[in-house]
C-alpha cells in the first residue's frame, strides 16, 4: 500500500492553528451587509391552540422590518431529519414551519427580523397572542392509554411508529431457559451540548435564490429540508459548507426552525437574516431520547441466552423528527442484535408527548439498549454466579458469523472477544472483589459494559441515504486540494479525510488541503453521522486519490519511460517501486499536465507532451460504500462510592474497541476521551427534566444541566485499539466515535454495583438514588 | 442612549459607541469584531468567552463594557506576537487538544493565567484552573497534557 | 439577554455621586459589584424594571485593613484577594480558605465580597464562611452607615433586608482566637455549581484536644438548600458547646441540625437528601476543621 505510512500517524490537525488563534471558520461569525437579526416568540404552554396573534404593535417598534405568524408562512408538513428522503416512509412528516397548534413549550408561534437583536427582543414582547390551552400530556405510557388527549389526527394513541420484529421462536427458547430474568430499564433525556450554538445566516437575493450559512452536520439534507419546507425546488437553496464547526454529535442533524424562519424574513426583507439560539433555546431544541425499555431474558444454567423479548417506549415528544429512526435503531442495534441467540422478539413505541422535540445523538438510541442488556447481563451474571465476561464471550458473534441485519455481509473482521479479554486484563478484572465487599465509607468497584455491534455508516438501512462524493485536484506545488460535502465537526474529519487522500496519493502529511464546497459544487454527501466519517466519507475520499495517482502514474510513466505498473509515490516523489530516494518529484509530473502542449525551447517549438497526458491531474467519486462493518467494543471501569453521600466518582477507564485500524491514533484517543466525558455525564449528572405541570424547562442553562468539568473526569483513561484490518475500509478502517458513549452507562452501573451491591436501572445514577438504594434515606 | 466609550484592548486604544447593558463580550464580538472570544452560554458557566482583565481571566459574558473602562483586556489575539504563537496555543496543537475548538481559546486564556501564577503545576491545579471551562469534544485529557506541556516547555 | 430596559450604567466615584445616581433612578436602581450573578438571576426571572446599574467598583472599597481586633474588608474586594487577610492561613480561617478553594479562576477574579453577601444566596460558599467567622457588615445609605450582623442582611431568598439605597460597605471579621479552628463543605453536582448542601462549623477549645478542653463558641452555619436563607444551627451550637471533641459528640452535633433546617426539594435533589447530607457534613467538617489544630 504506498504511502501507507502516513497511516497510524498523528498528522496535527489543520485547522488547530486557525482554532488556537481565535478560530475564523465558525458559522456563528458568519456577517454579511446590512444583516437583519431575528428572534422567535416562543409558546409557554405545552399544548394549546393560538387563537389569533396580533404582530401591529411589534410591526411598528422602529428597527422591525418584518415579523411572521403562522399566516405567513407556508404550511407543506415536513420532517426535518437530515439523513432520509423528506417522503420516506420511515420519516413521519408531522411539522410545520409555524402553526396554530402548539404541542410543546418552546414551540415557535412568531418571529421576528429587526436591525439588532435587542429591538427584536422587545419586537417579541409586543406580540399579543392568544392561546387556547389543552389538556398536556408528558408520560408516554399515559399518551398511550384509551382517553389520552390526541396530540397528532394520524396517530392513534399518540403512537408514531410501531416497528416489531421477531426472529425464531421465543416461547420455545423461554421454554428452553432455566432462568428467565425480567427488568425494566429508563434513561433520561439529556443534550448533546454541542458548544457552537445553533446559529444560521439566510440570505435571499432578488432573483429568490438563499444562500444558506449554518451550523449543521450536512449541507444537502439542509438543502433538501429547507427547499421541502418552503415548497421550491432544491436548486433554489445553496448551503455553504463552514470550513468546519463548534461541535455536532448529532444534535445538528435536522432542520431546525431557524433555517426556514430566517430564509422566509429574507425573502420578504431582501436582506440577509441571522438567528443565533440562546443556550435556553438550544437545550429545548434537540435532546437524546429518553427511552423505557422491558427486557426479558432467558438463559440456561450455563449462560447459553436462549431467548430475548422486549418491549422499548420511546417518547419522541411533541414531533417525531428523529425518534421514527432512533427506535429502529434502538430496538435493533440496541436490543435485538447484541448476542447470538436465535429467538428474539421485540416490539417498539414511538409516542408522542407535549415534551419536546427529540434529535441525534451519538449512539442514536444504542445507549439506552445498552444500558438495559449490559445491565440485566450484569444482574444475571451476579445471581447465577457467572463471570461477566464468559458469559459475553459465550453468548459473542465469532469472526465469519452473518451480520445479524444483513447476512449477505459476513463479520470479516471481528475483534469483540480482543476488546473483551485485553481490557479486562487492562483493568485487573481478576481482581475485582465481590459486590459491595470492601471495607470503608468508600468503596471501589470495577465493571464492564459492551457493544457486539454496530455501524460503520449507513448502508443496508432502508431509507438512509449512504452515498458520498470528493474530487481531488492537484495544484502545480504539489499540494492538493480536496472538495468534500463532509463537515467538520471537531471530530476530526478534515484532518483524515486529507490524511487518507495524502496516504493514497503518497504526499506528505499537510499536502492535502480541505478546500471550499457547498451543494453546488461538490457531489452528495450523506450527514457525517453514524460513525462513518472515516469509513464512508474516507473510501470516497481514497478512491477519488487513487485516480489522482493513477494519472500522476500515467503521466510520469510517459517522463520516466516506464511501465506505470513499476511505479510508485511517497512523500511527493514518484519513483520505481522499492527505489523512493530515485525518480522525479510530483511537480515535475504536475508541470506536464499543466504546461501548454506546445512549448518554446531552444531547438524551437514542439509538444511538451501528448495531448492526451494534458489537463490538471484530478480524481473523482460518488459512491456508496460496499458494506457496514461492525466495530466492537468493551469498556472498563473503576468507581468509587462514598456509601455516606452516593457520590459516585469514576477512576479509570479502559476503553477497548475493534476499530479496524487506526488512522490517527491522537485523533482516535480525542475521540474515546470525549466520549467518556458525555457517558460520565449521561450515567451520574445529565438530565434535562421539565416542570410536571408547565413543560417548562428546568434545566436550561448549565447552572443546572450538570456535564463533568476537568475535575470529575477519570486521572486516567486509556485506549486499547484493535486492528483488524476489515477488507473493504480506507486502509482497513472501520467506525470509532458513537460506541465511545454508547457503553459508558452500563459499565459505570456494573461498578457501583460492585462497589456497593446496589443496581440502579434508571439513568441518571444520582448520589441520591444511590443512598435511597442504600437505605440511608427514609 | 448610546455612549461612547474606550476601551484598551491587546494593548490599543479603541473607541467604540454602546448601549449601557453591553457587556464586553458582546462589544468584543459585534462592535470589534475580535471573534475569537465566544458565547457558549447566557449564564456564566461555560467560559467560551474567558478574557483577561488586567491580567486576570474573567467571564467576558459578566463584565459591563462600561465597567471595563481603564482596564487592560486580553484576548486572544492578544497573545502571541511577531507571528509567534504563545506556548500555550503552540502546545495545544502540538497536544491534539483541540477538537471542534470552540472551547479552545477561553481554555487557553484561563491556563495562561495558570502558568502566570504557577510555574509547575501539578494535575489537580491544571484541573481546577479550567474547571470554569466546559468542553464537550475532548473529555479534557490532552487539554491538561497540553498546559502540562507549556508548562515544561 | 442584557438587562433590556437599562438606560444608564452609573460609575460613581464618591458616596454622594452614588446619592445622585438614587435619586435619579430610585427603584429602578440595582447596585452591582462583580456582576458574575445577574446574568443568572435575569435568566430565572428575578431582575425586571431595572433602569440603572450603579457600579460600585470606583469608591476605593477594596481594601484590607487590620483594624483593632479583627480585619475589615472593603466590600468590592475580589474573592482572589482574600488570600491577603492577616491570619489566612491559621486554622481559624480554614472555612474560608475551604470555600475559596471551590469557584472556578474567573469567578475567584471578579466575584466581590459585598456582591456575594448581598446576592443572599444560600447556594454560594464564600458567605457561609464569613458567617461562621461572626462576620458583620456596614451598610452606607442616605441616612449614613449603619452595621449589622451577617445573618440580618438575608431576608429570603435572594432578598436582602437592606433598603434601596443601602449598599455594603465593608465586611468586619473580628480577630479570631488562636485555638478556633474552621472548615466548609460543599456538595456540588461539578467543580463548577452552586451549592447543593454547604456547611461551615467553627469551633474553639484550649490548649489540647484533650478530656480537658472542652468546646466554646461553636457556630454551624448551613447553605446550599437547606434553608431559604443561610442558616445558623443553635441546635448543633448547644449540643457542641462545653462538651469535648469526639466523634460522637460530632455526630450528635450533626442529628441536632434537624431542628433547625428546612431543606427544599428541587429538580437536582429531594429535601430529605439534603437533609442526610447536611448530617453528614457537619460531622466531616467537623472533623476536617478539628484536624487543623492536631
Amino acid at each position: 500500500m504506498a504511502g501507507a505510512d502516513l497511516i497510524g500517524q498523528s498528522v496535527i490537525r489543520p485547522d488547530a492553528h486557525d482554532k488556537v488563534t481565535g478560530g475564523r471558520g465558525y458559522p456563528v461569525n458568519v456577517s454579511m451587509p446590512r444583516m437583519l437579526h431575528a428572534k422567535l416568540l416562543r409558546s409557554p404552554y405545552a399544548h394549546a391552540r393560538v387563537l389569533s396573534v396580533d404582530t401591529s404593535e411589534a410591526e411598528k417598534l422602529p428597527g422591525v422590518k418584518a415579523v411572521l405568524t403562522a399566516a405567513d408562512v407556508p404550511q407543506i408538513p415536513f420532517s426535518p431529519v437530515f439523513f432520509c428522503p423528506v417522503e420516506s416512509k420511515s420519516l413521519v412528516r408531522d411539522m410545520l414551519i409555524l402553526s396554530d397548534r402548539v404541542r410543546f413549550a418552546g414551540q415557535p408561534v412568531a418571529a421576528v427580523a429587526a436591525t439588532s437583536e435587542v429591538i427584536a427582543e422587545k419586537a417579541l414582547e409586543l406580540i399579543d397572542v392568544e392561546y387556547e390551552e389543552l389538556p398536556v400530556v408528558f408520560d408516554p405510557e399515559e399518551a398511550m392509554q384509551e382517553g389520552a388527549v390526541q396530540l397528532h389526527e394520524t396517530a392513534a394513541n399518540n403512537v408514531a411508529k410501531n416497528p416489531a420484529f421477531e426472529f425464531g421462536d421465543v416461547e420455545a427458547g423461554f421454554a428452553e431457559a432455566d432462568h428467565i430474568f425480567e427488568g425494566v430499564y429508563q434513561t433520561q433525556r439529556v443534550h448533546t451540548c454541542y458548544m457552537e450554538p445553533r446559529v444560521c445566516v439566510v440570505d435571499c437575493d432578488r432573483a429568490g435564490q438563499f444562500t444558506v450559512n449554518s451550523s449543521m452536520q450536512h449541507i444537502f439534507g439542509l438543502r433538501e429540508k429547507l427547499a421541502y419546507a418552503l415548497g421550491i425546488p432544491q436548486g433554489r437553496v445553496t448551503v455553504i459548507k463552514p470550513p468546519y464547526i463548534g461541535g455536532g454529535f448529532g444534535g445538528k442533524l435536522d432542520l431546525g426552525y431557524i433555517e426556514p424562519i430566517a430564509a422566509l424574513l429574507s425573502e420578504r426583507t431582501g436582506r440577509p437574516v441571522r438567528i443565533e439560539q440562546t443556550r435556553y433555546e438550544d437545550f429545548i431544541t434537540t435532546a437524546r431520547h429518553a427511552i423505557k425499555v422491558y427486557l426479558k431474558t432467558g438463559v440456561k444454567n450455563d449462560g447459553t441466552i436462549t431467548a430475548r423479548e422486549a418491549k422499548s417506549i420511546l417518547d419522541t415528544g411533541a414531533h417525531a423528527t428523529h425518534g421514527a429512526e432512533v427506535i429502529m435503531v434502538h430496538g435493533l442495534f440496541g436490543v435485538v442484535f447484541p448476542y447470538r441467540c436465535a429467538n428474539k422478539k421485540w416490539e417498539g413505541f414511538t409516542v408522542y408527548t407535549n415534551n419536546m422535540i427529540g434529535g441525534g445523538y451519538r449512539g442514536y438510541g444504542c445507549p439506552q439498549g445498552c444500558f438495559a442488556v449490559e445491565s440485566q447481563i450484569d444482574e444475571i451474571c451476579e445471581e447465577l454466579d457467572l463471570d461477566p465476561i464468559e458469559f459475553r464471550l459465550k453468548n459473542a458473534y465469532q469472526k465469519g458469523d452473518p451480520h445479524p441485519f444483513n447476512p449477505n455481509w459476513s463479520l470479516n473482521s471481528y475483534g469483540y472477544a480482543e476488546a473483551l479479554e485485553q481490557g479486562a486484563e487492562r483493568i485487573g478484572w481478576n481482581q475485582r472483589n465481590p459486590a459491595g465487599s470492601s471495607p470503608g465509607v468508600k468503596k471501589r468497584g470495577i465493571g464492564v459494559g459492551t457493544q457486539g455491534i454496530w455501524v460503520s455508516g449507513c448502508m443496508g438501512f432502508p431509507d438512509i441515504l449512504e452515498h458520498t462524493g470528493a474530487i481531488i485536484k492537484l495544484n502545480p506545488d504539489g499540494t492538493a486540494d480536496l472538495a468534500s460535502g463532509s463537515v467538520d465537526l471537531g471530530a476530526g474529519q478534515n484532518t483524515v479525510l486529507c490524511q487518507i487522500a495524502a496516504a493514497e496519493i503518497g504526499l506528505e502529511a499537510g499536502q492535502v488541503r480541505m478546500s471550499y464546497a457547498d451543494t453546488n459544487t461538490v457531489p452528495f454527501d450523506a450527514p457525517i453521522h453514524a460513525s462513518r466519517g472515516t469509513y464512508s466519507s474516507g473510501l470516497a475520499v481514497q478512491t477519488a486519490a487513487a485516480e489522482v495517482k493513477k494519472r500522476v502514474l500515467e503521466i510520469a510513466s510517459f517522463m520516466m519511460e516506464t511501465d506505470p505498473e513499476e511505479l510508485d509515490i511517497s512523500s511527493g516523489q514518484v519513483h520505481a517501486k522499492g527505489s523512493p530516494e530515485t525518480g522525479i518529484p510530483i511537480t515535475a509530473v504536475i508541470d506536464i499536465a499543466e504546461s501548454p502542449f506546445i512549448v518554446d525551447t531552444e531547438e524551437g517549438p514542439g509538444p511538451s507532451s501528448p495531448p492526451d497526458l494534458k489537463g490538471t491531474i484530478m480524481g473523482t467519486s460518488s459512491m456508496a460504500p460496499p458494506e457496514n462493518p461492525s466495530p466492537a467494543t468493551a469498556l472498563f471501569v473503576e468507581v468509587e462510592v462514598d456509601t455516606d453521600t452516593g457520590v459516585v466518582d469514576v477512576l479509570r477507564c479502559v476503553y477497548a474497541h475493534d476499530l479496524g485500524r487506526v488512522i490517527n491514533p491522537n485523533a482516535a484517543e480525542g475521540q474515546v476521551e470525549g466520549g467518556m466525558q458525555q457517558g460520565i455525564g449521561y450515567a451520574l449528572m445529565e438530565n434535562l427534566v421539565f416542570d410536571q405541570e408547565t413543560g417548562a424547562c428546568l434545566a436550561g442553562d448549565f447552572l443546572d444541566y450538570k456535564m463533568p468539568t476537568a475535575v470529575e473526569m477519570p486521572r486516567s483513561i486509556e485506549s486499547i485499539f484493535i486492528e483488524t484490518i476489515e477488507p473493504t475500509g480506507p486502509f482497513g478502517a472501520k467506525s470509532l466515535a458513537e460506541q465511545c458513549v454508547t457503553v459508558p452507562a452500563a459499565a459505570i452501573a456494573a461498578a457501583v454495583y460492585n462497589a456497593v451491591g446496589v443496581r440502579i436501572k434508571d439513568l441518571p445514577i444520582t448520589p441520591e438514588k444511590v443512598l435511597r438504594a442504600l437505605g440511608k434515606l427514609d | 442612549m448610546k455612549q461612547l466609550i474606550t476601551l484598551n484592548i491587546n494593548g490599543e486604544e479603541n473607541e467604540i459607541s454602546i448601549s449601557p447593558d453591553a457587556t464586553l463580550l458582546q462589544v468584543l464580538r459585534n462592535e470589534l469584531e475580535l471573534q475569537g472570544t465566544k458565547r457558549g452560554c447566557d449564564t456564566s458557566a461555560c467560559g467560551c468567552c474567558t478574557v483577561h482583565m488586567d491580567g486576570k481571566a474573567v467571564y467576558s459574558c459578566v463584565i459591563y463594557a462600561m465597567a471595563a473602562q481603564g482596564k487592560e483586556i486580553t484576548t486572544i489575539e492578544g497573545l502571541g506576537g511577531n507571528g509567534q504563537l504563545d506556548p500555550l496555543q503552540d502546545a495545544f496543537i502540538q497536544a491534539g487538544a483541540v477538537q471542534c475548538g470552540y472551547c479552545t481559546c477561553g481554555m487557553i486564556m484561563s491556563a495562561r493565567q495558570l502558568l502566570d501564577d504557577v510555574k509547575n503545576p501539578d494535575e489537580e491545579q491544571i484541573r481546577h484552573a479550567i474547571a470554569g471551562n466546559l468542553c464537550r469534544c475532548t473529555g479534557y485529557t490532552k487539554i491538561v497534557d497540553a498546559i502540562k506541556m507549556a508548562a515544561d516547555s | 439577554m442584557a438587562l433590556t430596559e437599562l438606560k444608564e450604567f452609573c460609575l460613581p466615584e464618591s458616596g454622594s455621586e452614588v446619592v445622585s445616581a438614587l435619586d435619579k433612578y430610585g427603584d429602578g436602581s440595582l447596585f452591582v459589584a462583580g456582576g458574575t450573578f445577574i446574568h443568572g438571576l435575569e435568566a430565572r426571572g428575578f431582575l425586571s424594571g431595572v433602569e440603572a446599574l450603579i457600579d460600585l467598583n470606583q469608591l476605593g472599597l477594596n481594601t484590607i485593613q487590620s483594624e483593632r481586633h479583627g480585619v475589615r474588608i472593603g466590600a468590592t474586594t475580589k474573592f482572589a484577594a482574600l488570600a491577603q487577610i492577616p491570619g489566612f492561613d491559621t486554622p481559624a480561617f480554614g472555612a474560608l480558605r475551604d470555600a475559596l478553594s471551590y469557584p472556578p479562576m474567573q469567578i475567584m477574579n471578579q466575584a466581590t465580597v459585598g456582591g456575594s453577601i448581598a446576592a443572599s444566596c444560600p447556594f454560594f460558599d464564600v458567605p457561609a464562611a464569613f458567617q461562621v467567622l461572626d462576620g458583620s457588615v456596614t451598610a452606607q445609605g442616605r441616612g449614613g452607615p449603619r452595621d449589622l450582623p451577617l445573618e440580618s442582611v438575608y431576608a429570603g431568598l435572594f432578598d436582602n433586608s437592606l433598603a434601596a439605597d443601602e449598599y455594603i460597605t465593608s465586611l468586619f471579621i473580628p480577630e479570631q482566637h488562636a485555638r478556633s479552628c474552621s472548615a466548609y463543605l460543599k456538595l456540588e453536582t461539578n467543580a463548577n455549581d452552586l451549592a447543593l448542601v454547604g456547611v461551615a462549623v467553627r469551633i474553639t477549645v484550649g490548649k489540647a484536644l484533650t478530656r480537658k478542653d472542652r468546646i466554646r463558641d461553636a457556630r454551624v452555619v448551613l447553605g446550599g438548600g437547606l434553608g431559604q436563607t443561610f442558616i445558623r444551627s443553635t441546635a448543633a451550637e448547644s449540643v457542641l458547646n462545653g462538651e469535648i471533641v469526639g466523634e460522637e459528640l460530632f455526630q450528635k452535633a450533626a442529628e441536632a441540625i434537624a431542628a433547625d433546617i428546612d431543606p427544599i426539594s428541587d429538580q437536582r435533589c429531594s429535601a430529605e437528601y439534603r437533609a442526610a447530607i447536611g448530617q453528614v457534613y457537619v460531622r466531616r467538617a467537623l472533623q476536617q476543621a478539628t484536624q487543623r489544630l492536631e
